[in-house]
């Protein structure tokens, strides 16, 4: 927990008041994002986050399974995030799993779409191999490594770096299998799909500290916060996921007129993510 | 199964006496008073340190000298096959207690009584050496603490397969079921503070097995001695000295 002193959580108040924060960032302005992808080889894809001090690492893993009874032509998608000590001693041992279910909720709130699985930011059909017998269930797990704040943007912008270098192996599946039997499968080692995350939103949270709100909050600047909103925004400028954390209650027309500042800044916010990805996969490429 | 070519080659392709890659990185997590990331080929581990502070449970304060505290943990994605529930089981405790008591060897504990140092290990990536990587990281991150040593103290292991000593086994030579020999070791007071070993060895292989992976260790040693260096240098430069 940060522990500030009265004066210094008046010099941030009053920072975000005057639009100079801290860190002399405007109120809409992110800290610098850096990419790198293929991180963790072992997994179909991975990508690390950095947003200043705040660290992340997401990584995708395919594995096959049965398309559930209620929904035989999509596939399953499961976030889990989890918290390591080494972000904040408060997390050892059981210590980070509440907020760990916090962050994994609320990503699956704003990636995933309602329990039908409509309104998914990533394309569930996509998965399907076989309709109603085999799917691709994806595992998308994240880890906090080391946290200044926004958790949850830098979480989203993780999956979906992971999302894009994420290659799902070529499935053959075996003519001639009729009827209720399990069709036979080939995995291909060689052949791999990519994945089509142009539609996968981003996560923007305005967090409000007295009477303005501001993007990419660091931690000195959360512990000031009496609401947050966070707005998950794909590239046409849908809104796909919404939810508000903190205790004090909002103003229903500052909440829309969050939603559209959320919208102009998602707009960036994707532009820079998209470039940061690209650069990093040509990175991975020459190495 | 043939873990040694004919043409003495390892399964990588590595030399028995040879060691994987490695390479160390200093202050991974910039909120933690000292941190590193460590790898060994594919194993990746990150350690990060936060004291000495004040002791958060007033009943294990020891008047006398500082408590060390140790946690190790696995992500989800760190093997091959996705694990469910990797928090709190009896390996990762014995890891933890192992690495604990070979850090506590090391740290000179009596200079800061009252007052508690944590190191936690998160391992990214496990391909076998995960215990000697955990604890060659929470070296350098002790290090970056800036928390006063006895010594650096390295680890790495050694096997014996097809009647040859390997130094420093990835995960399939590990799980061959040889015997695999780790050694923690403080390089400049020429001590052993850790040694395990399963599976049963003839005394005088062992003696060559252990050895080499003394070898290991210090190759270890002078690494880490290099990636201080160089980062002592780069502060020195920022600092303006």
């Amino acid at each position: 927990m940060v522990g500030l002193s009265l004066g210094e959580k008046h010099f941030i108040q009053g920072g975000i008041a005057q639009d100079l924060r801290s860190d002399g960032r405007k109120r809409l302005t992110y800290r610098p994002i850096c990419v790198e992808t293929g991180f963790i080889p072992q997994a179909n894809g991975s990508a690390r986050v950095r947003m200043g001090a705040t660290n992340v690492i997401s990584s995708v893993k395919a594995e096959l399974g049965k398309p559930s009874s209620l929904q035989p032509d999509k596939g399953k998608v499961t976030i889990y995030v989890d918290c390591s000590p080494t972000a904040e001693p408060m997390f050892e041992g059981r210590g980070g799993d509440e907020l760990s279910m916090e962050l994994s909720v609320a990503l699956q709130r704003c990636l995933l779409g309602g329990k039908s699985g409509a309104g998914a930011g990533i394309d569930l059909s996509s998965l399907i191999v076989v309709e109603g017998k085999i799917c691709w269930d994806l595992y998308i797990d994240c880890l906090v490594i080391s946290s200044d704040g926004n958790l949850l943007d830098a979480l989203g912008a993780a999956i979906k770096a992971a999302l894009s270098n994420t290659g799902i192996p070529r499935v053959n599946v075996a003519v001639g299998a009729s009827g209720d039997q399990q069709p036979e499968v080939d995995i291909s080692d060689e052949e791999f799909l990519q994945f089509d995350t142009s539609n996968i939103p981003v996560i923007v949270t305005l967090t409000k500290a007295g009477r303005h709100y501001i993007v990419d909050a660091t931690s000195e600047e959360e512990s000031q916060m009496n609401s947050a909103v966070s707005i998950s925004v794909n590239r046409k400028g849908h809104i796909c996921g919404l939810t508000k954390r903190g205790g004090a209650g909002l103003d229903p027309s500052i909440i829309l007129d969050m939603i559209s500042v959320a919208k102009h800044v998602s707009d960036q916010l994707i532009n820079k993510l998209d470039s940061e990805i690209a650069a990093a996969e040509a990175d991975e490429d020459e190495s | 199964m043939e873990y040694v070519s004919p043409e003495g080659l390892r399964l990588d392709g590595r030399r028995p006496m040879e060691m994987r890659q490695i390479r160390a990185e200093i202050g991974a997590v910039a909120k933690a008073d000292g941190s590193a990331v460590f790898e060994m080929g594919n194993t990746k581990v990150i350690a990060a340190v936060y004291g000495p502070r004040e002791v958060q449970n007033r009943s294990q304060q020891m008047n006398d000298k500082a408590l060390v505290r140790c946690e190790y943990s696995m992500a989800n994605f760190s093997t091959g096959d996705r694990m469910r529930k990797p928090k709190g089981d009896r390996r990762s405790t014995e890891i933890s207690l192992v690495i604990r008591q070979t850090m506590e060897a090391c740290i000179l504990t009596h200079l800061m009584p009252r007052s508690q140092i944590d190191i936690f290990v998160q391992v990214l990536q496990a391909d076998g050496g995960t215990r000697s990587a955990c604890i060659n990281a929470a070296t350098l991150a002790l290090a970056d603490a800036g928390i006063p040593l006895r010594d650096l103290v390295t680890s790495c292991s050694s096997g014996y397969l097809n009647s040859t000593p390997l130094l420093d086994l990835n995960y399939v030579e590990d799980s061959a079921g040889g015997p695999d020999v780790t050694v923690g070791f403080l390089p400049k007071l020429d001590k052993v503070t850790l040694l395990q070993m399963d599976s049963k060895l003839p005394i005088d292989i062992f003696e060559n097995v252990m050895q080499l992976a003394i070898e290991g260790c210090k190759a270890v040693a002078n690494y880490i001695r290099e990636i201080l260096l160089e980062n002592t240098k780069q502060l020195e430069y920022r600092r303006g000295l």
